[in-house]
C-alpha cells in the first residue's frame, strides 16, 4: 500500500459519514418519488406550482446522489478493497430495466418521453452497480438538456456492448466534445460537463468504462452530437 | 428432480411473502417498507439491530430478508447472516439481500463462506429492488435442486444437476461452473474441477477461476506451481485478497515461514477484518518467534471475531503462548481461563477438546519458561483429563499432547495416545514418520518402533478379515465384523470407508434396509468430518442415494413459489 494512503481510522470515519449521507439521500429521493408518483400527472387534477418544483427537487437530489457516489468511487479508487470492482454475467435487458425504473418518475414528471431500443437476450460481463450508475447519470443529465425526448439504446457491435443515451436538445458544447475526443488526457479541471460540476460525471464514467477489460481491450466513453434524435449523444462501450 | 427449469419463469407473487427489514436507521426502514408495500407486500417485520434481527429470525421463517451490512454496535449484517445460516434459521428458499453503502470486500474478493443471495448498494430504489428480488428468486429456483443435493452431501448428483442447468440457463453458466468446480473438489475429482475452471476462463478472465486452478495445485502438494499462479493472480489484481491467503499456504507448504508471514502481513493490511487471516498470521508469527507481531494479530483476531459465529479459541491459546514467551505466565493463565470461559460449557459441543488444548498450552507455557515442576503438574492433570473420557481429540491435538507429555516426563499416556493414532491411521506413512520422530525425541526409538508395528498390524488384521468376508460373499458377517472393527477403531478412515462399502453391497444384493442405510450415512458423515473432500466419500454417497427407494410415481412437483 502507498505510505500516503489515509489512515484506517480516517477511512472508517469517512465511510460511516458517507453511509449516513447515503441514507439521508435515499430517504429524500424515495420520498420525493413517492410524492411525485402520487401527485399525478392526472387529467382531473389542476397542477399547482409545487409539482414542477418537486420534479426539480428530485432532479437535484439525484445529482447530489450521483456526485456523492462518483466522489466516493474516485476517492476510494474503484477496484481497491474499499471499493471492489465486481464483474458478473448480467442480462442486459435487466440492466436497462433498472435504468428505466430509476428514471421514470423524474422523466414522467418533466413530461419527457423515453424510448428504449435494446437488442434482446444479450448477456454481458460487467459491474452492474457501476454501469447502472453511469447510464442513469447520463439519463439524468439528458433529462435536464433535452427538449422532450430521450432514447436509450443497447446493442452489440464489433465485440463491444454499446449503450447510448441520446436526446433532442441542443447538444454538447464544442469544448466538451473536444475534451472528450482528447480522452481528457488526464486533465479534469476546466471541463464543464454541461453543468458546473467540473466534468466529474464524465471523468467517473470514463474510469468505470476503462476498468472493464477483456482480451486486451478496454471500455470507453464517447460524446457526440446528432445521433438518432439530433441532440447530445453519450455512448459507453464495454468489451 | 432433474426437471430443468425454463429460463423465463412466471412473475412472482411478492404480496404473500414474509419480509424482514433490518437497518439501524429508521428512515431507511420506512423507505424499504414503503417500497415493499408498493410490491404488494403485507407481512413486513422490522429490526433495528443485529440482536433484534436474530430474535425475530429465531421465531419466524422469512421468505425475504433485507439486511443492512452496517448495523452500528454489535453484530454486522454479515455476522447476522452467518449466524442465521449456521443456526438453520433460514428456509432453503429464503432470499437474503445484503444492503450496504458499498460492497464488502470479503464478499467480492474473498471467499466468504456465507454469501447473501444478492447485494444492494444504497440508495435503493423500487425498480432496482424489484429487478434484484426477481433475479435472486429465479436464481434460487435454478440452484434449489443443486443446493438440496449439496446439503445431502451427494456431490456427484449435485454436479450432474449443474451440467443440466448450464444447458438451460445461460446467464447462470459461470456461476454453475463455479459451483461444479467446488463440488468436484469436494468429491476428490480435481481434474474435473480443473475442467470447469478452464471453461470459465475460456469466456472471461475471472480471478476466482484462475485462483481455483492454483488451489488445485496447492491441494496436490505442487507448492511451487501454486505459488507462481497465485502471484500471477496478485500481479493482475493486487487487491484479490484470497490469493494472498492461499499464497501464504503455498509458502508454508514449502517450509518458507518468513515468506508466508510477510504475505499474510500484507493481506492483513489490505483487509484486516478477517478472523481466519489474523489467526493464521498469529500462528505463523508464533512459529517464527516474532512475539510482538503474533500478539498484535491474535488481539485483532479476537476483536474482529467478537460478534462472529466464526470465532475460535485459537487466538486465546495463541495469546497464552505469547505471554509465556514474554515470561508472563500469570497473563498466560488468564487467557487460558478466558478460552475456557468463552468456548467451554455451555457452547462446549463445538469445542469438546478445549479443556485439553488449554491444559496442553499451560504445560507448554511452563515448560518453555523453565518451570518444570508446574509443567509436570499440568502434564499429570492432562493425563487425568484423558483418563476421564473415552473420546480422543483430533490428530494434531493428539500429537501436541503426546509431545508435551513426553517432555514433562509422563511415559505411559503419550505412548497410548500415539498407538491410538497409529491404529486409526495405519496406512498414513507421513503420520507414522511423525510418530516415530516423537518416540525418537523421547529416547524411545526401539520401544516406539515396536508399538507402531503392532498397532499397525492390529488395524490391518481387522480390516483384512472384513474384506475377506465381503469378498467371499458373507455379507451379513462382513457387516457385523466391520461394525465391531469400527467400535474398536472409530477414526480409521480405511475401516470406515470399507464399513460403508460393505453396507452398500449388502443392500445392493439383499435389498434396501432403512437401518443399514442410516448406519452407512452416519459412517460416511463421520469420515467426512475427519477428512473432507475424499473421492471414495463422494462415490459412496452417490451409490447410497441411488439405492434409496424412489417415492412411488411422484406427483409433478408443484412449485409453490410461482
Amino acid at each position: 500500500m502507498d505510505d500516503t494512503a489515509p489512515s484506517q481510522d480516517l477511512l472508517l470515519f469517512l465511510a460511516s459519514t458517507a453511509h449516513d449521507m447515503k441514507n439521508s439521500i435515499s430517504v429524500l429521493s424515495g420520498t420525493l418519488e413517492r410524492l411525485l408518483a402520487d401527485a399525478g400527472p392526472r387529467e382531473d387534477v389542476v397542477y399547482t406550482a409545487a409539482y414542477p418544483q418537486m420534479a426539480q427537487m428530485l432532479y437535484q437530489t439525484r445529482r447530489l446522489n450521483d456526485n456523492l457516489m462518483q466522489l466516493l468511487a474516485l476517492y476510494k479508487r474503484v477496484g481497491t478493497p474499499e471499493y471492489p470492482f465486481d464483474v458478473q454475467p448480467i442480462e442486459t435487458a435487466q440492466l436497462l430495466a433498472q435504468v428505466v425504473a430509476l428514471g421514470q418518475v423524474l422523466l414522467a414528471a418533466k413530461g419527457i418521453v423515453l424510448e428504449v431500443d435494446a437488442a434482446p437476450d444479450l448477456i454481458w460481463h460487467l459491474d452492474e452497480d457501476l454501469i447502472v450508475g453511469v447510464v442513469s447519470h447520463a439519463v439524468n443529465n439528458a433529462a435536464h438538456y433535452t427538449r422532450d425526448r430521450i432514447r436509450l439504446s443497447l446493442r452489440e457491435h464489433d465485440g463491444l456492448l454499446e449503450i447510448a443515451v441520446e436526446d433532442n436538445g441542443a447538444g454538447y458544447p464544442q469544448a466538451l466534445l473536444d475534451a472528450g475526443a482528447a480522452g481528457l488526457s488526464g486533465a479534469v479541471s476546466g471541463i464543464d460537463f454541461r453543468t458546473n460540476s467540473a466534468g466529474l460525471g464524465l471523468y467517473f464514467s470514463r474510469e468505470v468504462a476503462r476498468m472493464h477489460r477483456h482480451r486486451g481491450r478496454e471500455g470507453s466513453v464517447r460524446l457526440a452530437n446528432g445521433g438518432a434524435l439530433g441532440g447530445g449523444c453519450f455512448i459507453v462501450s464495454l468489451p | 428432480m432433474s426437471a430443468v427449469l425454463p429460463a423465463k419463469a412466471e412473475p412472482i407473487d411478492w404480496a404473500g411473502k414474509n419480509y424482514l427489514v433490518v437497518d439501524d436507521f429508521i428512515g431507511v426502514r420506512q423507505l424499504l417498507r414503503e417500497s415493499l408495500r408498493s410490491l404488494g407486500a403485507r407481512n413486513i417485520d422490522q429490526a433495528a439491530s443485529g440482536g433484534e434481527a436474530m430474535g425475530l429470525l429465531a421465531k419466524i421463517r422469512y421468505d425475504v430478508v433485507l439486511c443492512d451490512f452496517n448495523l452500528g454496535d454489535g453484530k454486522n449484517g454479515q455476522q447476522v447472516l452467518e449466524e442465521a445460516r449456521v443456526r438453520n434459521l433460514l428456509l432453503p428458499s429464503s432470499v437474503w439481500m445484503m444492503v450496504s453503502a458499498e460492497k464488502s470486500v470479503e464478499s467480492v474478493m474473498g471467499a466468504a463462506e456465507h454469501q447473501p443471495d444478492a447485494y444492494l448498494v444504497k440508495p435503493i430504489t423500487e425498480g432496482v429492488l424489484l429487478t434484484r428480488l426477481n433475479r435472486a428468486w429465479h436464481r434460487k429456483q435454478v440452484f434449489r435442486p443443486i443446493d438440496q443435493a449439496y446439503a445431502e452431501k451427494d456431490y456427484l448428483r449435485a454436479a450432474r444437476l449443474c451440467d443440466e442447468q448450464i444447458e438451460a440457463s445461460r446467464v447462470h453458466e459461470i456461476e454453475l461452473l463455479r459451483m461444479k468446480a467446488r463440488l468436484m473438489e469436494k468429491s476428490g475429482e480435481p481434474e474435473k474441477a480443473r475442467e470447469a475452471y478452464e471453461r470459465v476462463l475460456a469466456q472471461r478472465e475471472y480471478q476466482w477461476a484462475r485462483a481455483g486452478l492454483a488451489k488445485i495445485r496447492l491441494a496436490n502438494g505442487e507448492f511451487e506451481q501454486a505459488r507462481q499462479m497465485f502471484q500471477g493472480v496478485i500481479a493482475e489484481n493486487r487487491y484479490y485478497i484470497d490469493a494472498y491467503d492461499q499464497l501464504a499456504l503455498a509458502w508454508q507448504g514449502m517450509g518458507k515461514l518468513e515468506e508466508a508471514c510477510s504475505i499474510l502481513e500484507r493481506a492483513a493490511k489490505l483487509s484486516p477484518n478477517s478472523v481466519p487471516r489474523q489467526r493464521n498470521l498469529g500462528q505463523v508469527c508464533l512459529k517464527l518467534g516474532n512475539v510482538g507481531m503474533a500478539e498484535k494479530a491474535f488481539r485483532k483476531c479476537i476483536a474482529v471475531g467478537e460478534y462472529s459465529v466464526r470465532r475460535t479459541p485459537d487466538a486465546y491459546l495463541g495469546l497464552a503462548r505469547v505471554c509465556g514467551l514474554k515470561n508472563e505466565p500469570k497473563e498466560a493463565l488468564a487467557w487460558l481461563q478466558a478460552a475456557l470461559r468463552e468456548f467451554g460449557e455451555p457452547s462446549g459441543e463445538l469445542y469438546p477438546d478445549i479443556d485439553l488444548r488449554a491444559k496442553i498450552t499451560e504445560g507448554l507455557v511452563y515448560h518453555e519458561s523453565g518451570d518444570y515442576r508446574r509443567a509436570r503438574k499440568a502434564g499429570d492433570e492432562l493425563e487425568a483429563l484423558l483418563g476421564a473420557r473415552a473420546e480422543r481429540p483430533d490428530t494434531a491435538t493428539c500429537l501436541e499432547m503426546a509431545t508435551l507429555l513426553f517432555a514433562v516426563g509422563v511415559k505411559e499416556a503419550p505412548s497410548e495416545l500415539l498407538c491410538y493414532l497409529i491404529r486409526n491411521n495405519h496406512d498414513n506413512a507421513l503420520l507414522l514418520d511423525e510418530v516415530q520422530a516423537i518416540f525418537d525425541k523421547a529416547r524411545l526409538t526401539e520401544e516406539g518402533g515396536d508399538l507402531i508395528r503392532s498397532s499397525k498390524k492390529e488395524a490391518a488384521d481387522l480390516m483384512n478379515q472384513g474384506v475377506l468376508l465381503w469378498k467371499t460373499g458373507k455379507l451379513k458377517e462382513a457387516v457385523d465384523w466391520m461394525r465391531e472393527a469400527r467400535a474398536r477403531l472409530p477414526n480409521n478412515q480405511r475401516i470406515l470407508f470399507n464399513a460403508a462399502q460393505v453396507l452398500v453391497s449388502h443392500m445392493r444384493e439383499r435389498g434396501h434396509d432403512e437401518a443399514l442405510a442410516l448406519e452407512a450415512h452416519e459412517v460416511l458423515a463421520h469420515v467426512d468430518r475427519l477428512q473432507p473432500g475424499q473421492q471414495r466419500f463422494a462415490q459412496l454417497m452417490e451409490q447410497l442415494a441411488e439405492l434409496a427407494p424412489k417415492p412411488e410415481a411422484p406427483a409433478p412437483a408443484v412449485d409453490t413459489a410461482a
